[in-house]
């Protein structure tokens, strides 16, 4: 009897049951959409913000002082220190490693350049021997990965000394383009192929890139690198983190170090690496994390309103639902219907369609976040199937679709159960 | 109703009031409906409108987005300042930088650069030190820089033969060039090296076309010298304004979609209620036209109402959210009021209109008699 009323509600009353399905659909659709992007939208501004560069600078630690201005070196150093490219590997076996996005090793030195345009004469220029797109185990990384804004005419350098990329202004000052062929080094007898003109938009739009192994061989230090970029995603700097973790007590140093600090990557870098001082760049890591912390707290407050805004839209359509059908309930405790099985069948059906709403609401919802997300953040690599769909926000939604539906349709099915129904169905009559 | 002598007329407002006051819960119910739709969509309207300042403002942490170089040949203009500051607007920020290689006493080679600690410390947020050095023979030592001084307090240097002792304001740490650095007041570096400053850096509120515009104004302004954005900077704010505005432009369709397809349902669904009262009507000779201007009449009184009260609530929540989120007010914004104003009517205009076409088709006699 009571699941033949049920689903004779549910069939007869279409337009009724419509209407409060509707707007719990729309409801969950919005939450659910607002939710998804909520909790993706740390990892998608981070990524935008990686245009910023390097968040940790690994440099060794027994370094002579740089004496650099505007990126220029006066001095340059000599019988300097250097780590070595062979304990980048290790970076990997540090605990927040799946954290570290890009990495660039970098290996300057001192060189001359030549081209046709200057005939005999060489000019000093600063090199640098970078990875270009390097296979570093699973990941792609390099210089081009870590500097998003560089614009390269051609194609970077492979290995072999017969390869350079030269920046803009260097290229304007040689008068040469892709393709040409120019003296670099002044002790070699051969001519340097130039697979790419870069344009970085600061100082080393005057310097030659060679691949990392090259400038190994050129400035004859085997395995050097003078220092690394990380950019790395980490968790926005609180009081706790800007603590000692030598200062700490063991739990507490635990939690320290189990966070995705930069303070705490960095700390776990010189760990790692031996003689290695790294040093998150307060610049980018400090800024970076405020923008961040802004955005997402943005979007969190947003679906605060959204979720007070779809609750409010969910429980005041249950309630006219109700309240339409007092007629039905005067009609069913007059044929001696107690009120505990008229309540339980109203529950019961606000209950299905909560449910119901919720789920395909879940749906619709997480399709139209994966839809805006793609939209807005264009380029940034289509994200898989697997996260398109979050798991944790199924349940979520759907319990809230249900507290909010049997909230919103209580004091209706109150009022009616307290009215006389003799009252009810003569003033509907 | 008729009892009354000097009104034998049932006047059009009359019914409207009566309408209004005797189905006081359910005109309330409807008031609340409107009310949330025009406050949210206040709120949302007015956080987005205010989006692009709270966001550059968030931006100018980072620094300096415009670097300007003079050379041993082409120097910095007299009074340069001032006329950079003229150029580039009253809301830029600017800090002068010189360069010189000094010697420590431990015969180090160590930049040493001289600028204004006050402007630095509005243009670099990020540097971390104890406290900004006021004193002019202050010296701020880089953190690496500082390993290669014998005496932190008394900072010897020499450039050229010449040498200086300055007093040690402390350490600067910044992951950066600056580390490796003694940075000490420009009167102070000028008086001692006779150079004079050859960096400029320049920080232009607001995205990428206030910042090229700012770069046209400096090179005609000063075409000897050497102007470059830093491109990364005016770049990734761009990107990044510009995405969140997107997305809270899609949140905020979304969401005011939602609760007005949601309002629109509730009204139109306790209008329909209502059928009685619109065969009684038509009964006693009410013209369609007449009966769907009561209707709409009524819905718009209501809808007037919700966009007041929900203005004000709309206002205040924004105020929070951003006084929650970005530690400033924003205040409200009445040019946000005519689009609430018109969701609303459109809402409310659908709602009271949307049932009296479904009736129109219905007898009255059979309506009344419930059939």
């Amino acid at each position: 009897m009571f699941f033949r009323l049920l689903w004779e509600s549910f069939r007869r009353q279409r337009r009724r049951k419509a209407l409060a399905g509707v707007a719990i659909l729309l409801g969950t659709t919005a939450v659910t959409a607002m939710l998804a992007l909520a909790t993706t939208i740390g990892d998608r501004i981070h990524k935008e913000l990686a245009v910023y560069g390097a968040n940790i600078v690994i440099t060794p630690k027994a370094a002579n002082l740089d004496v650099k201005v505007g990126g220029v070196d006066i001095k340059p150093a000599t019988g300097n220190a250097y780590l070595k490219a062979s304990d980048l590997p290790k970076l990997k076996g540090i605990f927040w490693a799946n954290n570290i996005i890009n990495i660039s090793p970098e290996l300057s030195f001192k060189g001359e350049a030549s081209s046709p345009a200057l005939g005999t004469q060489f000019i000093p220029v600063n090199a640098h021997g970078f990875w270009f797109n390097h296979k570093f185990g699973e990941q792609v990384t390099g210089v081009s990965q870590l500097n998003p804004t560089w614009q390269l005419q051609g194609r970077w350098p492979t290995s072999g000394h017969l390869e350079v990329a030269i920046g803009q202004k260097l290229a304007q000052r040689l008068n040469v383009k892709v393709g040409d062929y120019f003296r670099f080094m002044q002790a070699w007898d051969r001519v340097s192929l130039i697979t790419g003109i870069v344009s970085t938009g600061n100082e080393l739009d005057n310097d030659v890139f060679v691949t990392l192994k090259s400038a190994q061989g050129l400035a004859n230090l085997p395995d050097a690198v003078s220092r690394v970029e990380v950019s790395a995603r980490t968790r926005p700097e609180d009081a706790f983190a800007r603590k000692d973790p030598d200062a700490l007590s063991p739990q507490q140093r635990d939690i320290w170090y189990c966070r995705p600090y930069a303070n705490s990557i960095a700390y776990q870098i010189r760990e790692a690496i031996p003689g290695a001082d790294a040093q998150q760049v307060r610049q980018v890591e400090q800024n970076e994390g405020n923008v961040l912390k802004r955005i997402s707290g943005l979007m969190w407050l947003i679906s605060a309103a959204a979720l007070f805004a779809a609750g409010f839209a969910v429980s005041a359509a249950m309630a006219t639902a109700i309240l339409e059908r007092r007629a039905e309930i005067g009609l069913m405790r007059s044929l001696g219907a107690s009120k505990g099985s008229i309540a339980l069948l109203f529950y019961s059906e606000t209950g299905l369609l909560a449910v119901l709403g919720g789920a395909f609401g879940y749906l619709l919802g997480s399709g139209l976040a994966a839809w805006l997300g793609a939209r807005i953040f264009a380029g940034d690599g289509a994200i898989s199937g697997s996260s398109i769909l979050n798991p944790v926000l199924l349940p979520v939604v759907v319990v809230l679709a249900l507290a909010v539906a049997i909230a919103g349709s209580t004091p209706s099915i109150r009022t009616a159960l307290q009215m006389d129904p003799s009252t009810i169905l003569r003033a509907d009559a | 109703m008729t009892k009354a002598p000097h009104k034998p007329r049932l006047s059009f407002t009359g019914m409207l009031r009566r309408s209004l006051v005797h189905r006081r819960a359910r005109s309330l119910s409807a008031l609340v409906a409107l009310t949330v739709s025009a406050a949210i969509a206040t709120a949302l309207l007015t956080l987005y409108a205010d989006l692009n300042t709270k966001l550059h403002k968030e931006f100018r942490n980072f620094g300096a987005n415009i670097v300007i170089t003079a050379s041993a040949s082409t120097p910095l203009p007299p009074n340069a300042l001032a006329e950079i500051q003229r150029t580039a607007g009253p809301d830029a920020l600017i800090a002068p930088f010189a360069y010189a290689v000094a010697s420590t006493d431990r015969g180090t080679s160590v930049v040493v650069a001289g600028t204004d600690f006050a402007s630095v410390a509005r243009l670099d947020s990020w540097w971390q030190l104890a406290h900004w050095p006021t004193a002019p023979n202050a010296a701020l030592l880089g953190n690496r820089a500082a390993n290669f001084v014998a005496d932190e307090h008394n900072v010897k240097l020499t450039y050229s033969g010449k040498a200086i002792t300055l007093i040690g304001a402390g350490r600067l740490t910044t992951g950066g060039d600056e580390d490796s650095r003694i940075y000490i007041p420009l009167a102070t570096f000028t008086q001692w090296t006779g150079i004079n400053p050859t960096v400029v850096e320049v920080q232009v509120p607001g995205g990428a076309v206030t910042v090229e515009a700012a770069l046209t104004r400096l090179r005609t302004q000063f075409p000897s010298l050497q102007i470059q954005p830093v491109r990364q900077l005016v770049e990734g704010e761009s990107r990044i304004v510009e995405r969140t505005h997107a997305l809270m432009y899609g949140s905020v369709l979304l969401i005011a979609l939602t609760v007005a397809v949601s309002v629109l349902a509730t009204l139109s669904a306790s209008v329909l209620e209502r059928r009685r009262d619109f065969a009684l009507m038509k009964a006693l000779g009410g013209s369609q036209t007449q009966l769907m201007s009561m209707f709409l009449l009524e819905a718009l009184v209501i809808a007037l109402a919700g966009v007041a009260l929900g203005y004000i609530a709309g206002s205040a929540v924004a105020w929070g959210i951003s006084q929650i989120n970005f530690h400033t007010a924003t205040l409200p914004r009445l040019s946000v009021l005519p689009l609430v104003l018109l969701l609303n009517i459109a809402i409310a205009a659908l709602a009271a209109l949307f049932p009296v076409r479904v009736l129109r088709t219905l007898q009255p006699a059979a309506l009344l008699k419930g059939e």
